[in-house]
């Protein structure tokens, strides 16, 4: 044992000792959280996997968000929308049959959203689509994820860089987003 | 090894363990929240998320009928606005339309049937299903009926009309009863019956102010909250500005500026109840000049005898030569435009002076032409005859309760226990009615009573149809369509009554399983009757189209035939003097209460907006208070805020006083609206109910509650209370607001609102020093005192003519 903690504590009154220790407590507290519970991968309360059906299957991201291109919100597909391809595919999975479930007792599915903006941000996708944006520049490559993880911070910085870029017209004004 | 005791040890840990559970749920606080993202499981046919759905339906906050446009999100209803294709609100809306949203979202609804606990008016109610409601109750009803009692069954309900109040009728029908009333407190019966004497129909004309060039209104507050406020407004707008180079000249007659009042060119108060005295005064100036030149001049000039000049003067109050003026200006001002409404409508002579008033626009030839009165086509469909219930009405079923012959009370959207005056003894009556059933979406006064409470929808969740009333000239239906699911366990009022008539085994006199059913079965009579539309091959389309719309019906006005009053109606035209309840020696002061235009008849108090829109002419937020005169208020030496006790014949209540220059001495002005005890969080604990204090007294010719009619005296409390105002500085304060102009030059009086006084002398509209001195001009005539009163309302920029 090279250098010993324990003249340092024996000066260290026992409450400031008991403080230290609580600080670093909270710091590991709060970074550990951070770090393994950060909340972008939310568990569905059903498994819907977007790498068998946009990934293997290929089929188009606005075929489901069908809002995406009318409204400023891109909106999740309901459940009949499910129900008009599993009403014959892969009906004995035990996932469709939750979902058919759903659909039977008319009850929607509670999905956790993934992508949250503050309620201050006015996001329109109707636009975004509109200008060509691909929906994996923001979202990442959704059709690799079983779970989907936000991807993008969502942050000001983004929407501004590439405001900035796009060369958007009053792309960086305030009441552009906030509004 | 640090040299760590076990007990030292065991704190270290226990501190660090802390430490690491704080920050981890600080961590956890700073993350956003879970939000969920909840499909539908089958979406409503072109319903996008984010993107609002209007829905075009009919505002029943009042009785005017307005078309209203309604945005909703996600299923939510969010803003109200004026159906742009409705022709009475022409895409605007009211304060209190647009405040339906929160009669929907009211924290203060209630949200499923009660059932009485405690005992009656304790208001203790514990929550039952609809299906134990529905069977009791319509086994009741059914026991009733089929025992022949049927016509023990009362059902009072607020202004209905459409094909709501012709289900009303036919269930009463089969109940065999004939007590089916409507109570509104602003009903304007007096005018169905002036009507219905002058030109034979007990109809509401079209008054056609925006193509009018002199209105001349005795009372009548069409921009606050007569008859159809919203249509006025517009109309009255137009009649200013839209014509080029010729703005509409505006006349105003009331004891107290109302909002309208302070729209018009010249203002002038006659005393209290004698404004169809004016009337006449006007008329016979008008004969005597040879305005008229009918072949019944004889007649006319007979029934006129007693409106001289001098006579007609002393009566009113206003002087000769502003009587002759008036009249020259309006039988010379074609078209013309003569109402009557509010206080002197509501007085024991109302029916009398509406007649003198519907006399001056047949005099000038007004009748039936454009920008005057044109009549409206009977209503598309709906019953026929009125079931509005006029004090005298009310009061006989007050009396039937108390002899026992009202077995069973259904109240619907109307609230008489706060509406009719106390001393009516309308309340008291109920405690004789052994079952009580309320359909109140809200816990009002009158549902306190309730044995049973069976939550109506509110109109945004429930459909319906109206003929609006008055009509535009031309027929016009809408149809109100729910623009939301029911939020809570309630029914729609017509759904309520298909129920019950279903579980009576009526199944065959009712087939429609629902109001809406019901709906489409009536408007195929609309449809097959109406004026066939070529692109429109059937009903369906026709429905669609029409529930789209939100209106149907012409959208020309007929033109008008020729009008001549039956000579029996000449010969009976007279006004006689205003009777009042109290005798003038006792109670000095007329009292003067006028409906608020946020709160209405008291229904707008459970509205938060509605309790936050300061009163446009004072200012004043929340509460009640007694407007008098700056001379009244001398005299009595009270002043802003001191709280006086009203005492009428009938009962007392108490009030700040509020020092008002645009009311004449010798007449106190309260506004109706507060005071209620029940009706919800934001209604109560607010101010008084002035129809407290109102005698039960009625104008003869319908039985109408004379609410204008009643005289109090001021007694002063000492107390003091804060009135809440938003208004700012009533001094001019070097801003030049009061400027005195040539009563020569008429452009001034056209061009801006003028104040005529009544003259020093004559119980016209006077000011004490105190206010001059507040406004802090020199005013050197009367004309100018009178003015200088106007800067003490609302900086509204006043010319003053000198007379």
């Amino acid at each position: 044992m090279g250098v010993s903690i324990v003249p340092t504590l024996r000066v260290l009154k026992p409450v400031g000792m008991i403080a230290g220790v609580g600080f670093v407590g909270l710091l590991v507290g709060y970074f550990a959280n951070a770090a393994f519970f950060p909340g972008t991968t939310p568990v569905q309360p059903i498994e819907f996997s977007h790498t068998v059906h946009a990934g293997d299957y290929e089929i188009p991201c606005l075929y489901c968000h069908t809002q995406a291109r009318r409204s400023p919100s891109a909106g999740v597909p309901s459940v009949n929308k499910c129900m008009g391809c599993h009403a014959i595919v892969a009906t004995d999975s035990p996932l469709i049959r939750e979902v058919a479930r759903h659909y039977e007792n008319d009850e929607p599915i509670p999905w956790i959203k993934v992508h949250d903006l503050p309620d201050f941000v006015h996001f329109p996708h109707n636009r975004h689509v509109a200008a060509g944006l691909e929906c994996q520049e923001c979202h990442g490559p959704v059709e690799t994820m079983d779970r989907v993880t936000r991807m993008a911070p969502n942050e000001m910085g983004q929407c501004l860089t590439c405001h900035k870029d796009m060369e958007v017209e009053h792309g960086i004004d305030c009441l552009t987003c906030h509004k | 090894m640090p040299n760590v005791d076990r007990r030292n040890f065991l704190k270290l840990v226990g501190a660090g363990g802390v430490g690491a559970g704080a920050g981890f749920m600080l961590s956890e606080s700073r993350k956003h929240p879970v939000e969920h993202l909840v499909p539908y499981p089958v979406p409503p046919e072109e319903f996008s998320p984010g993107i609002a759905t209007w829905y075009n339906s009919v505002c029943s906050m009042c009785s005017a009928g307005c078309g209203i446009s309604v945005r909703t999100r996600e299923g939510r209803a969010k803003k109200i606005e004026g159906n742009p294709a409705h022709p009475v609100s022409q895409g605007r809306l009211c304060a209190l339309g647009q405040s339906g949203l929160q009669a929907l979202y009211n924290p203060d609804r209630i949200t499923g049937p009660l059932v009485r606990a405690g005992r009656r008016g304790e208001i203790e109610f514990d929550p039952t299903t609809w299906e134990e409601s529905f069977a009791e109750l319509a086994n009741q009803l059914e026991l009733m009926r089929t025992a022949g009692r049927g016509g023990g069954v009362a059902l009072l309900t607020g202004g209905v009309r459409g094909h709501l109040a012709s289900l009303l009728e036919l269930f009463m029908g089969w109940l065999g009863s004939d007590q089916l009333l409507h109570y509104d407190f602003n009903h304007p019966a007096t005018l169905y019956a002036a009507n219905e004497r002058f030109f034979g129909e007990s109809n509401l004309p079209y008054y056609d102010i925006e193509n009018s060039r002199y209105v001349l209104s005795f009372g009548a507050d069409f921009i606050g909250h007569w008859l159809s406020p919203v249509h006025h407004g517009l109309g009255f707008g137009r009649s200013r500005q839209a014509r080029d180079g010729d703005r509409g000249r505006f006349v105003q007659i009331e004891p107290r500026m109302s909002l309208t009042g302070a729209a018009a060119d010249e203002w002038i108060a006659a005393n209290p109840g004698t404004e169809g005295v004016l009337a006449l005064g006007i008329a016979r100036r008008i004969v005597d000049q040879g305005g008229y030149q009918g072949t019944d001049l004889d007649a006319w000039q007979a029934a006129l005898d007693g409106y001289a000049p001098d006579a007609v003067a002393e009566q009113t109050g206003v002087l000769p030569d502003t009587v002759a003026r008036l009249a020259d200006s309006f039988a010379e001002t074609q078209p013309g435009l003569a109402i009557g409404g509010g206080a002197p409508a509501n007085h024991s002579n109302g029916v009398d002076a509406l007649v003198a008033v519907n006399a001056l626009n047949h005099l000038v030839g007004n009748i039936g032409v454009e920008g005057g009165v044109i009549f409206n086509p009977p209503p598309a469909f709906g019953p026929e005859a009125s079931r509005h219930a006029s004090l005298a009405r009310m009061l006989e079923l007050a009396e039937d309760a108390r002899a026992g012959r009202i077995e069973l009370l259904i109240v619907s959207n109307t609230n008489p226990v706060f509406n009719l005056p106390e001393a009516s003894g309308f309340a008291e009556a109920l405690a004789d009615i052994p079952q009580i059933v309320s359909l109140s979406s809200f816990l009002d006064e009158t549902t306190a009573h309730a044995d049973l409470v069976l939550p109506s929808n509110t109109y945004l969740e429930s459909w319906g149809d109206d003929t609006p009333s008055p009509g535009v000239g031309f027929r016009v239906g809408a149809v109100s369509q729910p623009v939301v699911e029911p939020l809570y366990d309630t029914r729609a009022t017509g759904d309520i009554v298909l129920e019950l008539a279903h579980r009576m085994g009526l199944d065959l006199a009712f087939p429609w399983p629902n109001m809406e059913e019901y709906l489409k079965y009536s408007w195929r009579e609309v449809w097959s009757n109406g004026t066939p539309d070529p692109s429109i091959p059937d009903f369906d389309t026709f429905w669609t189209s029409v529930v789209r719309a939100g209106v149907w019906g012409d959208e020309t006005r007929a033109p008008g035939g020729e009008f001549v009053p039956d000579a029996g109606v000449v010969e009976g035209i007279g006004v006689g003097a205003p009777e009042f309840a109290g005798a003038e020696g006792e109670f000095p002061y007329a009292l003067h209460p006028y409906l608020s235009n946020g709160l209405h008849d008291g229904r707008g108090a459970n509205l938060p907006w509605m309790q936050e829109l300061p009163d446009a002419l004072t200012g004043v937020v929340y509460g009640t208070w007694i407007e008098l005169n700056p001379e009244t208020a001398d005299e009595l030496g009270l002043s802003d805020g001191d709280v006086v006790a009203i005492e009428s014949p009938a009962g007392a209540i108490e009030a700040p006083v509020l020092v008002y220059p645009a009311i004449m001495p010798g007449v106190v002005a309260m506004p109706i609206g507060q005071g209620h005890e029940e009706y919800g969080r934001y209604a109560e604990e607010h101010g008084v109910n002035p129809i407290n204090v109102l005698a039960a007294e009625t104008e003869p010719a319908t039985g109408a509650l004379a609410w204008a009619a009643t005289r109090v005296r001021l007694v002063p409390t000492g107390g003091r209370a804060d009135l809440v105002r938003v208004s700012g500085e009533a001094r001019e304060l070097g801003r030049e607001i009061v400027q005195i102009a040539d009563a020569g030059t008429p452009a001034a009086a056209v061009n801006a609102p003028a104040v005529a006084a009544a003259g020093a002398g004559a119980p016209g509209v006077r000011l004490a020093s105190g206010a001059r001195a507040a406004a802090g001009i020199d005013a050197p005539t009367a004309g100018a005192e009178a003015a200088t009163a106007n800067t003490r309302l609302n900086s509204i920029p006043i010319t003053v003519v000198n007379t």
